[in-house]
């Protein structure tokens, strides 16, 4: 399969997002942000189908409308954000647009689908790049962040305790995490970025023992599901997706009753 | 070591109620001042103040060190930690380190870590995840954290709140000892009269809008203490408890 150009692109693409949505989404565990960036997914889902529409390139459209979401979500306080009201407002607005957006285009079917349940297989050789780029930038930040970030978001009260800039550090983060759900919209599709930002943290956070260590094991189940997914669509023509999140699902199960087994056969500390 | 620790003539007014009323005392390097009195005196407030979170409308606080900015460690009343976290408690206290930007730990780092683990006897708790020690392995986790910082004043929230007698009595000792041999400026706030009186050199008595300042006899000899506590109100045996610590026995 690799002697075509597209699965190349899409091994190389796919790969470079996992290990970015594996390593941020420990700290998306971590800071209680799971369905905040389910919201993300689908502000990109507007940001994108509003590109559609303008005739720019959808992944435009995706990191405008979420940078400008992460903004505003950190101006007005993620607390605020993360009551169940406001995220139920919050989807279905920028869902109803999204759907505007694409009644509006000709011709946007196809669009649709790729938008809602991602087209890895759909990647050139200048998207490629584009994510080399933004996910080294990324990182690169993350990795410059990495102490306070993991602070803030281990313990917020001792981080606040120690003077840490507390709301710079949530504002930074949200816009982070707002280009990293724009460039995974563009592999598993705004409805599973969801899946790819959380459940292989929450996989390793039942099977190590540290942070570093759970950053490490989440990029790594996050890349597998990735090639496992790209594998088996290319091998039955069934949707990348749905092999990443059947991928992912089964590895959290298995820690999950891993885990439950550990704790039960492990002697009992008693608390004081 | 600090210069001078000096809060003077504070005003903080909360809601629109003055809730520190020219509130002054200094504290020594190595001294240990407890802070005693009833919920809502403004207690956790004076700390917020001191730490530079809360501005008081009138008058100042003044930290100064010899050589260098004078670095503050806090321990507060309440901590959320998720249990569910894999994180090891030499990962948690390495939190502490002043350093900001440098993701990895130095020989220098480690070393630090592990004096100030042996200091607060937690360097048999180094790979265990933090959500699985007990109350008082944690309040010394705590403890460690602000430590790794070196800190010159160490302000102490109610650390000693839900522990048990025997695990309240070894943090408020922990305490005491390391604010004398480290020379650290001790602030600890507590409804333990027993432990206030018995670790603090001096004792300040917060209520709304009053203080006193003293040794733990004048304060516990002072009729303020039965306003404290509101003995009228109690029973027999918090009565019996304070004038046990009164009169000995």
């Amino acid at each position: 399969m690799f002697h075509y150009d597209f699965m190349q692109h899409a091994f190389i693409a796919g790969t470079i997002v996992a290990i970015m949505c594996g390593a941020i989404g420990v700290f998306v565990m971590a800071r209680g942000l799971s369905f905040i960036t389910h919201s993300f997914s689908h502000i990109g889902f507007s940001g994108a189908s509003f590109a559609i529409y303008v005739g720019w390139d959808p992944l435009e459209g995706l990191l405008l409308f979420t940078t400008v979401g992460a903004l505003s979500i950190g101006r007005m306080g993620v607390k605020f954000f993360r009551r169940e009201a406001s995220i139920s407002v919050m989807l279905s607005v920028f869902l109803g647009l999204g759907i505007l957006f694409l009644a509006l285009t000709p011709q946007s079917g196809s669009f649709t689908s790729t938008i809602l349940f991602g087209s890895v297989v759909g990647i050139s050789l200048k998207d490629v790049w584009v994510i080399v780029i933004l996910t080294a930038a990324l990182l690169c930040l993350l990795t410059l962040g990495y102490k306070m970030l993991k602070f803030d978001s281990f313990d917020p009260v001792g981080a606040e305790a120690a003077g840490l800039p507390i709301r710079f550090i949530s504002v930074a983060f949200l816009l982070l995490l707002s280009v990293g759900v724009a460039e995974a919209v563009q592999i598993v599709g705004a409805l599973l970025v969801f899946a790819l930002m959380t459940i292989p943290a929450s996989t390793a956070r039942h099977i190590t023992q540290s942070v570093f260590m759970m950053i490490v094991v989440s990029a790594v189940l996050a890349v597998l599901g990735v090639w496992v997914g790209l594998t088996l669509s290319y091998l039955t023509s069934a949707p990348v997706s749905f092999y990443i999140t059947a991928f992912e699902a089964l590895c959290y199960f298995l820690a999950l009753g891993w885990s439950a087994l550990k704790a039960k056969y492990q002697p009992m500390k008693m608390a004081a | 070591m600090i210069k001078k620790f000096c809060v003077d003539q504070i005003d903080v007014y909360i809601n629109g109620e003055k809730l520190l009323d020219h509130l002054s005392f200094s504290v020594q390097p190595g001294e240990m001042l407890g802070i005693i009195g009833p919920n809502g005196a403004g207690k956790s407030t004076l700390l917020k103040v001191i730490l530079g979170v809360i501005k008081p409308q009138h008058g100042t606080v003044e930290i100064t060190h010899n050589d260098r900015r004078p670095v503050i460690g806090y321990v507060p009343q309440a901590r959320a930690i998720d249990e569910e976290m894999p994180i090891q408690t030499w990962d948690f206290i390495s939190l502490g380190l002043p350093h900001r930007l440098r993701p990895w730990l130095t020989k220098r780092d480690r070393a630090v870590i592990k004096e100030t683990m042996e200091l607060t006897d937690t360097s048999h708790l180094a790979k265990q995840p933090i959500g699985k020690l007990s109350g008082g392995e944690k309040q010394r986790v705590f403890l460690a954290q602000a430590l790794v910082r070196n800190p010159d004043v160490l302000l102490l929230d109610e650390s000693t709140a839900n522990l048990d007698p025997k695990a309240q009595e070894e943090m408020a000792s922990l305490v005491h000892e390391l604010c004398v041999q480290q020379n650290i400026s001790t602030l600890f706030i507590s409804h333990d009269i027993h432990l206030v009186s018995k670790y603090s050199h001096r004792v300040l008595y917060l209520t709304r809008g009053h203080y006193t300042v003293g040794s733990a006899e004048e304060i516990i000899d002072n009729a303020n203490l039965d306003v404290l506590y509101q003995l009228q109100h109690v029973n027999g045996m918090a009565q019996t408890a304070v004038e046990t610590m009164r009169y000995g026995g």
